[in-house]
């Protein structure tokens, strides 16, 4: 008997099956329980409706390292029809899709009001199937189709053995559709109703007493909350005194857009739903100009056609967050799908060179921590800020205690900006030099402290100027700022483990949890190694990194592109070798991609491992050197 | 918004800090232009420190610098959306754009006409010369204005009208003046300057370098003042005005068409730290939970 450690799949037709509806429902309840819930692999795709979708769905007792194997426990299929290019006949998508990575002794629910499938194949390894005519019930017992997933629902927790007596579904229950009147709850409960019912069915037809897997409440003290990344930079942001707020409707950015409208309003703040990906940032500029915090998100290609305003937010020293929520590109690429490619863009893109700062999220926590800092460094530096985040995170859902985010508040500090108070006499220069590249800066209505600013190169008052020494000196005033920033705010790579003669595994973005996860397989195995873990990327921090690689016994840099963006910029800032273990293919890392991959590497013969289509090891193509 | 103060037209008077160099040909329209924005913005009574004037990409991007208030100057196409940014945060602010028609109706185009239905509350002085005076003479979008064209080729199209596209993409206040009138012109702006929603004035501003046109005696001979008895709340007036003076090859000067919109009053947005302390999370819980 397993209990409280499971990995959850549910799958069906996009828009139609509601997917998100059956995992919702079971993440709030399971949270209420006190149980861990991880939901970052979500898969859908950009068109609205017909496609395939799943969403797995991570719990347990403890706080999980990472999503793990791309290994389901249990596979809920949720369409009635069957895919017409199945081999198989009749058979689901989902299963078709997901059977495959069904664990032994693994359970698969599937609608079977239409047919029954043949699953033999399954049954042989031990998979228990429940054929549930979830659809028909609903239709024809309960003439109310939308009731489907309840019914489903409700067989899930029978087979959990969880909520039993319907306390936590009630409830939640009663907290959604109440107000839509008691008949809504109450039908819902007669669908879970059936939807046990005929699961029980089975359990006895077959002498089952149990699936094999269990969950049972934790206490727990401390409410806690189930949010994506997306939500926890939208939070981090309201908390960081952001006030305006602009996007252009992409994916996967546009549910920050979304939290924002809904809840800066209510701060005081406005959101622009930006005419196009420019007015979108010309916007959040103009906002920081006349003195809000302000950012912009967006994903690749609208941050692409944005990429001449990060050289103005530079140029004129205007403080601007910009959000990007890497996918897969190029171009259109996969919208759907998770990458770790905008790197090199976030680091380098635009013409000249401007003071920039590159911070990257891996986890939810640190989408909420960085969104906060991203705001506090864009104020005190004056210069574009990007907090780059990616798909798997955007999506990705996970439990976070609400203490979480009400402990430990800071402060919002407005760093340098100036007050009428400060200003003595006509002498207020905009770019004032000083040590520290950073110069007061007054906002539009500050009387004495008039300024013009211009993208157009300036002396410190703001005069247009050619002038080679006064452009020198500008061009290192704003630069000097990146200086300070090293000196003041930047931070090391987090480290895991002790890197004194071990291999080092570095990475960014969403790759920390499966990266923390294969170091822990590997360590099992008898392989120890450190996690190198870069949050604060750009200006790189030289003094922190250099000295910690050389600790190591090699470096292999893991992350979700082609190149190795971050490999090459260790190399290019701190002249080491690098190996890499590399995933472009629109799925998230895995625990065996990483684990097998470093495996490759440290036996030789490869210092570039790239990730075949299926995990684990077994797939891992190798290419060799000179690639 | 202050009063005027014999204090304000001094500031106005002024020149601006820093003091830019006037860089414009002699003979530019862009001079009346600048003329006529001093003399409007001493009559409203609105300090300089009050007052944000946003430079587009050009000869005429340049006013900026050559007038008191704060200015900003962002990429080519970009003013209007800075502006608009600026004039969400703080009502209060008294915000004008300053841009050409190459900025404007070329590379800013798809700016213009959404913030025309937008409607913040800050005009757009258009300073219109029909060709790009700082690239140095090539074709901008308003070129041909009044010539006769016989035949069009994809590389030269007829012109595009500035007025009728804003009535068109939802504007409330279109206007149009001749910077060699600049006292009319003042009477104009201080119009478009209290405009409660988004002001476009068609400045014709004659580039006396690159456009051997367009000149101002040109634009003296086909400019003539809107008639007293146009109602300019009426679009269907508006619009017949402007196919009136199209019919008689004429330019009207003076205000086309203002209709303002209702719109929701909003507070200025918190900026200092008083404003931003004991922000609570919870309210945005219910969700999650
Ligand atoms: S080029 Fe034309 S628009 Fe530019 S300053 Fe000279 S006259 Fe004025």
């Amino acid at each position: 008997m397993v209990v409280n450690n499971l990995k959850l799949l549910v799958g069906g037709v996009q828009l139609r099956d509601a997917v998100t509806t059956v995992t919702d429902i079971l993440g709030k309840l399971f949270v209420r329980a006190g149980l861990h819930v991880l939901a970052m692999e979500r898969g859908y795709a950009s068109t609205i409706y017909g496609a395939h979708q799943f969403d797995p769905l991570v719990v347990s007792a403890t706080p999980p390292l990472s999503y793990g194997d791309d290994r389901t426990d249990i596979l809920v299929a949720l369409e009635h029809d069957a895919n017409p290019d199945a081999s198989i006949q009749p058979n689901r998508d989902t299963i078709l899709r997901h059977g495959k990575n069904l664990k032994e002794g693994g359970v698969l629910i599937y609608d079977s009001s239409a047919d029954a499938v043949e699953t033999s194949e399954l049954k042989a390894r031990g998979v228990k199937v429940f054929p549930l005519a979830a659809r028909q019930i609903a239709q024809r017992d309960l003439k109310m189709e939308v009731t489907k997933n309840t019914i489903v629902t409700g067989a899930l927790l029978r087979l959990l053995e969880f909520d039993m007596d319907y306390a936590l579904f009630g409830a939640y229950l009663e907290g959604r559709f109440l107000s839509k009147g008691r008949g809504v709850v109450d039908i819902n409960l007669e669908a879970a109703r059936r939807g046990r019912a005929a699961v029980e069915e089975i359990l006895s037809s077959n002498g089952w007493d149990t699936i094999g897997y269990r969950l049972e409440p934790r206490p727990s003290a401390l409410p806690n909350l189930l949010l994506t990344g997306n939500e926890a930079i939208g939070m981090g942001s309201v908390m960081a005194g952001c006030r305006f707020y602009s996007g252009y409707p992409i994916t996967p950015a546009t549910s920050i857009l979304e939290f924002l409208e809904k809840h800066l309003p209510r701060y005081g703040g406005r959101v622009l739903q930006g005419q196009n990906e420019r007015e979108s940032i010309r916007a959040a500029i103009g906002a920081s100009i006349a003195g809000v915090r302000s950012a912009v998100g967006s994903s690749g290609p609208g941050i692409s056609l944005k990429v001449e305003e990060f050289g103005l937010s530079g140029a004129t020293e205007t403080p601007l967050v910009i959000i990007d929520t890497q996918r897969a590109g190029p171009a259109t690429g996969m919208p759907t799908k998770s990458e770790q490619g905008d790197l090199a863009m976030a680091v380098y893109a635009g013409h000249g060179e401007i003071p920039r700062i590159v911070l990257s999220a891996g986890t939810i926590e640190e989408c909420y921590s960085l969104a906060f800092e991203a705001f506090d460094l864009a104020d005190k530096y004056q210069c574009p800020v990007f907090l780059l985040s990616d798909l798997t995170l955007t999506d990705g859902r996970k439990n976070l205690p609400q203490t979480f985010f009400t402990e430990n508040q800071k402060p919002v500090v407005r760093h340098g900006l100036v007050r009428a108070s400060d200003i003595e006499g006509d002498g207020y220069h905009r770019f004032a030099m000083t040590p520290s590249g950073i110069s007061p800066r007054s906002i539009v209505g500050t009387p004495g402290a008039i300024f013009k600013v211009s993208g157009t190169e300036h002396d410190e008052t703001g005069l247009i100027t050619t002038d080679p020494s006064k452009r020198k000196a500008m061009v290192e005033k704003r630069m000097r700022k990146m200086q300070t920033y090293l000196r003041e705010d930047a931070k090391p790579p987090q480290v895991f483990g002790s890197p004194d003669g071990v291999p080092l595994l570095a990475g960014w973005g969403s790759t920390k949890m499966p990266l923390l996860d294969a170091q822990a397989r590997l360590r099992a195995e008898g392989t120890e190694t450190c996690v190198v873990y870069f949050t604060h990327i750009w200006p790189f921090p030289v003094h922190l990194v250099a000295p910690l690689l050389r600790q190591g016994s090699e470096l292999i840099v893991v992350e979700q592109n082609y190149a190795g963006q971050l490999a090459d910029l260790i190399q290019q800032e701190c002249l080491v070798e690098t190996s890499r273990v590399l995933k472009y293919n629109g799925r998230p890392f895995y625990t065996a991609d990483i684990a097998g991959g470093v495996r490759q590497v440290l036996a030789g013969g490869t210092r570039v491992v790239r990730v075949g289509e299926e995990a684990p090891d077994a797939a891992i193509v190798i290419v060799p050197e000179g690639d | 918004m202050s009063v005027a103060s014999p204090g304000t037209a001094k500031l106005w008077e002024q020149n601006a800090f820093p003091r830019h160099r006037i860089q414009w040909c002699p003979g530019c329209g862009d001079f009346g232009v600048l003329a006529a924005l001093k003399m409007a913005l001493v009559r409203m009574g609105v300090m300089p420190h009050e007052v944000l004037l946003v430079g587009g990409i050009g000869c005429s991007g340049q006013t900026r610098n050559y007038l008191n208030g704060n200015g900003f100057h962002g990429t080519h196409g970009g003013p209007l959306g800075y502006a608009l940014g600026a004039k969400m945060v703080d009502p209060g602010l008294t915000v004008i754009a300053l841009a050409g028609d190459g900025d404007t109706l070329a590379i800013g185009m798809e700016s213009f006409i959404h913030v025309c239905r937008r409607d913040p509350a800050m005009a757009l002085i258009l300073m219109n010369n029909g060709v790009y005076g700082l690239t140095r003479g090539q074709d901008s979008p308003t070129t041909g204005l009044g010539k006769i064209m016989e035949e069009h080729t994809e590389e030269h199209p007829p012109f595009v009208d500035p007025a009728r596209l804003a009535i068109t993409a939802g504007a409330t206040f279109v206007a149009q003046s001749f910077s060699g009138d600049p006292k009319h012109c003042a009477d104009v702006y201080v119009e478009a300057f209290r405009h409660p929603g988004f002001a476009l004035v068609n400045d014709f501003s004659p580039c006396v370098t690159y456009n051997k046109f367009n000149t101002s005696n040109w634009y003296r001979e086909h400019g003539e003042h809107i008639p007293e008895g146009h109602d300019p709340s009426d679009r269907a007036a508006a619009w017949a005005l402007l196919d009136d003076f199209d019919r008689r090859g004429k330019l009207p000067l003076g205000i086309i068409y203002r209709a303002p919109r209702r719109k929701k009053a909003h507070a200025r947005l918190p900026i200092w730290e008083e404003e931003l302390t004991g922000i609570d999370p919870a309210p945005m819980f219910s969700a999650f939970r």
